[in-house]
């Protein structure tokens, strides 16, 4: 008996969709050993990995139970830039994390002020605009003074008012000491975040669920903290209280913008994960080593990034030091909407929040030559060595045209993804696959019918469900099997990997079983052309 | 030997401390004992470049027989980047709004008489927060492009602050050039050409106003640039080779300003 819940059910608060997700885990009398590949090795799997593992979500909900007494939030005291820089490189880097009461909040009063926001008039105001309230997601920040900073779909200046409202619930809630968390009316959640000096507010219509629009807002806060740092973000509201922060963050409204659609279609943010460009072997070692070999010498050079298609094709970096996924999120989304990088050699500064939120690192930005549209980017901590990062580029470039390097990346850029079908699992359609130790993740092409834009948003949204049941903090999941009514998806959770299927609805748990089989020994056959499997330092 | 640069750069940064300013990119400023380093440090790390002088004949693979790092300078929203790409690439970026983060660098070789000369071209992002990092680069540039936008009264009125941190910042000699933007515009105009030349005979620099969207002006800013620093390192040998970018630009744009007025048709 699979629970037929699909839209409407996931949109009720976390405890009221533990019922159904219990039911379901218990309905599903999936033995999790028939799939297992090789015991213990999961495809993919590494000892050694550039990225940091913990999963962002856990963080976040720390991070989130932290934000009440943000304000008084003392910046850590040790920094890794300054680390690096002072040359003796160690020294742990300790978060200072304050906890809170979680909230409770009188719902009357909610009704109230939201039915306030609902029906707020102004004069050719966005509000009266019914484009501008169809809107699936939208996203807010403003100030603790309440001045906007941020909107997505209007100009924030037209939405004074409303960031008022905002503001007022806010500081309504911590008058009592305590914090707003949501508000749910309807179909739509208002989610509050409460980061340093800035609100964050989303107001969704879609099935994510509180946890992952959370995710979202952080995502965004640390936008701009990379934008502004941790610190210079906390002086400016020390020193001017009603700071107007638009001023500084002129010219960085795309990067929100397009970190938000981003991450309405990229599993890789709720996976906390970065998918590699699929590459042999030999080749990504070669690219790697022309790297290492080229930058060895340069000193407080932290990180070599090369990106493809926002996929990863190599990373190197300092000893000692790890990249986070959510970091490098952040660098993807850069790249990926500056154009102005795919015409001239940039030199920028960039914030790195889980690498050091009060430092900057200076990055060397450029694509590898016309006819490779692969990016490269060289950061380090040393705001003088453009010149000789941009030497080094030269030589990583000459080297790697004379080894044919450009040429294998050039062909695994243009083709196509190979899809399920390809791989001959018949009844499967679609896939992602999550290896835990390395951060990774592994998708297929898209295959009818997920072919039009709704189509994947679709399936990407039953993803997301999965995965907050899988995870969710009051009673998280290990497997679902779940009959919907246009597929039937699976998801399974293990100490080394994460699995999300898709199959045709009809599909029989057996049969579900069987293909999941094959698909893992597929992926650990292939699996050192998907993943990186090794973590090259300096 | 490298180490003992950076030691010596270290010990420069400290020097500088009085420099500090409120926006330091910095990463050690917020907890460093030590006093910030200014945002104008040492260039160091490319002292040892030979590319670095104004005289680096064959020093790259293409023949060049100077070498120029000229800098675009001016508030956000200006044009500084589609200036550079009607100067490169002769064509003009319609409707996208590209921003420029940090710093771009691209090269252009352009003949001056009989000589190459390879211009450096630094584009910096007009927004204040990347202030202090363009600042580092203020002092290796040979040529400043400062640009204001004429339909926009304040990018003019910043010009004078754009100047103050030049002083403070560029090298003594470096040569700088005022340029109005977007003299297309011409119903959208609120910085008269008189309000531009006054402003730059009271700082004593050559002036002119430019579209990159028709390209009025562009190509003769950046020749009369190269000319000028071609000339300058004439003079160190003879002194008959004067030249004057503001007679220079007289001359060539005296033609080109009565038909000024015909070229902004716009809206």
């Amino acid at each position: 008996m699979a629970t037929k819940d699909s839209a409407s059910a996931t949109t009720s608060s976390a405890s009221g969709s533990t019922a159904t997700a219990t039911a379901t885990a218990t309905a599903t009398s999936l033995r999790v050993e028939d799939v297992t590949v090789e015991s213990g090795i999961e495809p993919g799997a590494s000892a050694e990995t550039m990225l940091v593992t913990t999963d962002s979500l856990e963080e976040f909900e720390q991070e989130l139970s932290s934000s009440i007494d943000d304000r008084q939030m003392k910046e850590s005291i040790t920094s890794t830039i300054s680390d690096i820089q002072q040359d003796p490189v160690d020294s742990p880097k300790t978060l200072a994390m304050n906890l809170e009461k979680s909230a409770s909040f009188d719902s009357n009063e909610i009704d109230e002020l939201s039915q306030q926001f609902g029906q707020n008039s102004l004069d050719a105001d966005p509000l009266k605009c019914k484009v501008w309230l169809a809107q699936k997601k939208h996203v807010f920040v403003l100030s603790q003074a309440g001045k906007p900073i941020y909107s997505r779909y209007s100009s924030e200046d037209k939405l004074v008012t409303v960031m008022g409202v905002m503001q007022a619930l806010v500081s309504f809630v911590q008058a009592g000491n305590d914090m707003i968390r949501s508000v749910h009316a309807g179909d739509t959640n208002f989610v509050f975040v409460v980061r340093g000096p800035l609100i964050l507010v989303s107001v969704s219509k879609t099935l994510e669920s509180v946890p992952q629009l959370v995710l979202q807002l952080t995502y965004v806060y640390n936008q701009i903290l990379s934008v502004l740092s941790q610190s210079q973000l906390t002086k400016v509201y020390e020193q001017r209280r009603n700071f107007d922060l638009r001023r500084l963050l002129t010219g960085s409204e795309r990067l929100i913008d397009h970190l938000l659609n981003f991450m309405d279609r990229e599993p890789a943010f709720f996976l906390s994960a970065v998918k590699c460009l699929p590459l042999l072997p030999s080749m990504r070692d070669a690219i790697t080593q022309t790297i290492v070999q080229t930058c060895s010498k340069i000193k407080n050079l932290v990180f070599a990034i090369l990106l493809a298609n926002n996929q990863l094709i190599t990373l190197v970096r300092m000893k000692k030091f790890c990249i986070h996924p959510a970091d490098l999120h952040l660098i993807q989304n850069l790249v990926d909407s500056s154009e102005s990088f795919k015409t001239a050699e940039s030199w920028t500064p960039i914030c790195l929040p889980k690498f050091d939120s009060n430092g900057f690192m200076y990055s060397h930005v450029s694509y590898l030559a016309e006819d490779c549209q692969a990016c490269l980017l060289l950061l380090t901590v040393d705001r003088d060595v453009f010149f000789t990062l941009s030497e080094a580029k030269q030589k990583i470039v000459e080297k790697l045209r004379r080894t044919n390097c450009l040429e294998a990346i050039n062909e695994s850029m243009n083709k196509a993804s190979i899809t399920i079908a390809e791989i001959g699992l018949s009844e499967m359609r679609h896939v992602l696959y999550k290896c835990k130790s390395t951060a990774q993740f592994w998708s297929p092409g898209f295959q009818p019918p997920y072919t039009t834009d709704e189509e994947i948003q679709r399936l990407l949204g039953c993803y997301q469900c999965l995965h907050h049941r899988l995870h969710s903090p009051s009673r998280p999941l290990k497997l679902i099997f779940q009959q919907l009514d246009k597929e039937t998806m699976l998801a399974w959770v293990t100490s080394g990997f994460e699995l999300y299927v898709t199959f045709e609805p009809l599909i029989t748990k057996t049969d579900a079983i069987n293909s999941i089989g094959k698909l893992l020994k597929w992926i650990k056959k292939e699996e050192e052309r998907l993943f990186i499997l090794n973590s090259p330092t300096f | 030997m490298k180490g003992q640069e950076v030691v010596a750069a270290r010990a420069a940064k400290q020097q500088q401390g009085p420099m500090h300013r409120a926006f330091d990119w910095l990463p050690t400023a917020a907890n460093s004992k030590a006093p910030s380093p200014g945002p104008g440090n040492p260039h160091h790390s490319h002292r040892q470049s030979s590319n670095d002088s104004l005289f680096s004949a064959q020093a790259t693979p293409e023949h060049c027989d100077l070498h120029c790092k000229v800098m675009l300078l001016g508030d956000s929203g200006v044009g500084k980047t589609c200036i550079l790409t009607r100067f490169r690439d002769g064509q003009f970026l319609y409707g996208n709004y590209i921003t420029t983060v940090g710093i771009d660098f691209r090269n252009k070789m352009v003949t001056v008489d009989d000589s190459h000369v390879k211009l450096q071209i630094w584009d910096t992002a007009g927004q204040e927060r990347f202030r202090s990092v363009t600042h580092a680069y203020y002092r290796d540039a040979h040529a400043l492009l400062l640009l204001y936008d004429v339909t926009n009264k304040q990018s003019y009125d910043n010009i004078r602050a754009w100047l103050g941190e030049i002083r403070e910042y560029a090298q003594d000699d470096v040569v700088i050039m005022l340029l109005g933007n977007k003299c297309d515009c011409g119903a959208e105009r609120v910085v008269r050409r008189e309000d531009g030349q006054r402003l730059a005979n009271e700082y004593k620099v050559p002036f002119m106003e430019t579209s990159a969207k028709t390209g009025l002006n562009v190509e003769l800013a950046f020749h009369a640039v190269a000319r000028e620093l071609k000339a300058r390192t004439k003079k160190e040998y003879s002194d008959e080779s004067k030249f004057n970018v503001q007679e220079y630009l007289g001359q060539h744009q005296s033609h080109r300003n009565s038909c000024l007025a015909t070229n902004c048709l716009t809206t």
